[in-house]
């Protein structure tokens, strides 16, 4: 949930792509969320999704979560 | 196939998973342990969120989510670009598997309202979610919108999934529908009443 109760319920202003689009970039955004690269700069859409979207910010935590304990092996 | 210089792992994998026999044979098993892993590594991550009945379950739906995404993987292994390293690619589908299935599974037993009908029931009790709102205008003028300028349809979606945070893809399961089209309508929602509340306030909002 946002800090900002109205931005929680009604979501950040400014493109969208929808979850399928989204789905397509997972894996690039996730190679570069490890490699340490500025991803709000990089992936601007694909954040704001995620940022609007509760099942899409469950699923990128968890894939990054997923892929840094098979690197970490 | 254009894969990126130095990405010797996915060029391995695909090698594999393009050859014939005993090879590919091999290759795919290496696959289904490494989605088999991810599926679990989720599913103990949302352990918590999961009820305590049908925990029991949770192994099975691993394993029926890695080979779901090995299948998906197989057929989608030709569009693969290389614009990611290839395990982060095959990682994804198995994510996306056991993700539905565990959202889904934590809300086999609960009820969801998902008639049109559902805002006038509740009409009289406003959700927890809107009672965060601490200026009362601002709540007065949001709940004027979702009565006022949400379609039916828009009401139930944003209703379902914003106040009484049901997950979208068991609200598509619900409603016969895709994650990404309840999104959209969520989407539009959103959109509808930021405008009604901005032209409340007597602002122009930007979508």
């Amino acid at each position: 949930m946002s800090r900002d109760p109205l931005e929680g319920l009604l979501g950040h202003t400014g493109r969208d792509p929808g979850c399928e689009a989204a789905f397509e970039q997972f894996d690039r955004y996730c190679d570069a969320a490890l490699r340490g690269e500025d991803v709000e700069r990089g992936f601007p859409e694909f954040m704001n999704h995620v940022r609007n979207c509760a099942a899409c910010r469950e699923d990128a935590e968890g894939l990054l979560a997923a892929l840094r304990g098979i690197m970490e092996e | 196939m254009g894969l990126k210089e130095g990405d010797r792992d996915s060029t391995d994998w695909l090698r594999g998973l393009n050859a014939e026999g005993p090879t590919r044979e091999a290759a795919v098993t290496r696959l289904r342990a490494l989605l088999l892993r991810v599926a679990r590594s989720e599913a103990a991550r949302r352990s918590a969120s999961l009820p305590e009945r049908g925990r029991e379950e949770v192994d099975d739906l691993c394993h029926q989510a890695a080979s779901d995404a090995a299948m998906a993987i197989l057929r989608k292994l030709p569009e693969f670009r290389g614009d990611s390293r290839f395990t982060t690619w095959a990682c994804k589908f198995a994510l996306f598997e056991i993700s539905t299935r565990l959202r889904r599974h934590a809300w086999r037993h609960r009820q969801i309202d998902t008639d049109e009908q559902v805002w006038e029931r509740l009409a009289d009790s406003t959700s927890p979610v809107l009672t965060r709102l601490e200026h009362t205008e601002t709540l007065h003028s949001l709940e004027r919108a979702i009565r006022d300028d949400l379609t039916d349809r828009q009401r139930l979606i944003f209703q379902a999934a914003v106040l009484d945070e049901v997950p979208i893809d068991v609200l598509a399961e619900r409603l016969d529908s895709t994650r990404g089209a309840i999104y959209k309508i969520l989407h539009d929602a959103r959109a509808s009443l930021r405008q009604a509340i901005a032209r409340s306030e007597g602002k122009e909002e930007r979508i």
